[in-house]
């Protein structure tokens, strides 16, 4: 979808995010999500400005509820974090805001 | 270097693109931010019944879609997705308002129109903060689909709580209204309607007191008003719908606020300062329905208009 953020299935968790070498932001997203369509630019301009440093992928809710299920996801936008294989920080949700978002981030990769 | 537009009306709600299309049908250089997608509250109502003009239910999210259309129509831009980092709204002597978006863009105009509304109210109670998006929710039509053959409550008892829960039936496999009152404060029609739904059940005079559970939410705790009672409930989720709370930080300490931080206007939506007008839910008013919100924008739109008339006659 763009050179910074990249949308991934469940069977690539593991591979893509868990055993990625730079952090990793995943976003669930969804279809009639209104604030998820918000979400979009500003997750790819944050990972724009991130690019080397830290990992942006997408991941679509309806299409993986087994993983939504097991991280215990329950709405969309969801942003989770991740560095070294293991979830770290607070989770962002619904309405997020580009500052927010850069600040998680700058928190993730520091 | 700045851009420079006629009219920067603030939020892409009814009232904010009502304002857009009179202001951009009267030529104004007209520019909405908006810090999300346009359509405000409506975008996330599952159905609209009483907007008039639409004889059969209209779909909240295709509704705002058309306002949006509508105002990109007549040549308003709408800005979406933005954030205002800094604003200056200006004052008796320099009534030029400036607004930086996303700390890389500065816009400016001489008349602004503030319509950011109201954000859906959290209930302000134990746990709440923490289970959201992890079992609480404040918009059905974003995350009703998880709850998929779940047990989920909704707590609220107006239009918004008693609309969303009659939505919810068609994922959840029961909806349990939790309300502080006897009875509902929503229209009659679609109150009955709940009333007679299968999957449908209401806890009257109860109230959330906390959340609990591991990762994600699993008991609300909710006190029963009559008896004084404390009871834990399971639950898989919980979608609040209890009112709004207005979204005043533009404009605080530069307008009058009533006691609830609503913005206290003029008839046509002017403020003490020049230039600056606010419409739609943000304003102190009896009433918040679509219809007045649109009502307030135009309102807004062409009082500006006659503000930039005076102030500036020799405009086009």
């Amino acid at each position: 979808m763009s050179d910074h953020v990249h949308v991934i299935d469940q069977d690539r968790f593991e591979a893509e995010v868990l055993r990625s070498h730079e952090p990793v932001l995943l976003d669930f997203f969804s279809t009639e999500c209104p604030p998820c369509e918000a979400l979009a630019p500003k997750y790819e301009a944050v990972a724009g400005q991130f690019a080397g440093r830290a990992r942006f992928f997408k991941i679509f809710r309806q299409g993986n509820r087994e993983l939504a299920a097991k991280l215990g996801v329950t709405g969309s936008p969801t942003v989770l974090l991740f560095k070294d294989g293991r979830e770290v920080g607070g989770r962002l949700s619904g309405d997020i805001k580009r500052s927010e978002l850069r600040q998680a981030v700058e928190a993730l990769v520091a | 270097m700045s851009e420079r537009f006629d009219l920067i009306v603030v939020g892409a709600g009814p009232a904010g693109l009502a304002a857009a299309i009179y202001g951009a049908r009267a030529r104004l250089k007209t520019l909405v931010l908006d810090e999300g997608v346009p359509g405000g509250q409506v975008k996330t109502t599952h159905k609209v019944s009483n907007y008039p003009g639409f004889p059969e239910d209209i779909k909240g999210s295709e509704l705002a879609a058309a306002f949006a259309r509508q105002a990109e129509r007549f040549g308003a831009t709408i800005a979406r997705s933005v954030e205002i980092t800094a604003a200056d709204l200006g004052g008796l002597a320099a009534p030029e308002k400036r607004f930086v978006l996303d700390d890389e863009r500065e816009v400016v105009a001489p008349a602004a129109i503030i319509a950011t509304g109201a954000r859906p109210r959290p209930l302000g109670v134990e746990g709440e903060a923490r289970f959201r998006g992890a079992g609480i929710s404040y918009c059905a039509t974003c995350d009703g689909a998880y709850f998929e053959g779940k047990d989920i409550h909704v707590v609220g008892g107006g239009n918004s709580a008693v609309e969303e829960s009659l939505f919810l039936t068609q994922f959840a496999r029961s909806v349990t209204i939790v309300h502080q009152f006897a009875e509902f404060q929503a229209e009659a029609s679609i109150a009955e309607e709940a009333l007679r739904h299968p999957k449908i059940r209401v806890l009257w005079r109860h109230e959330p007191r906390g959340f609990h559970g591991e990762t994600s939410l699993a008991v609300m705790r909710v006190e029963d008003l009559a008896a004084h009672a404390v009871h834990d409930l399971p639950t898989d989720g919980v979608f609040v719908f209890v009112g709004m709370a207005p979204q005043a930080d533009l404009v605080k300490g530069l307008v009058p606020l009533n006691a609830w931080g609503y913005v206290e206007t003029g008839e046509d939506m002017s403020t003490p300062v020049p230039g600056l007008y606010v419409a739609g839910d943000l304003r102190a008013k009896r009433f918040r329905q679509i219809t007045t919100a649109v009502a307030d924008g135009t309102i807004a739109a062409l009082a500006a208009q006659k503000y930039l008339r005076d102030r500036y006659p020799s405009r086009p």
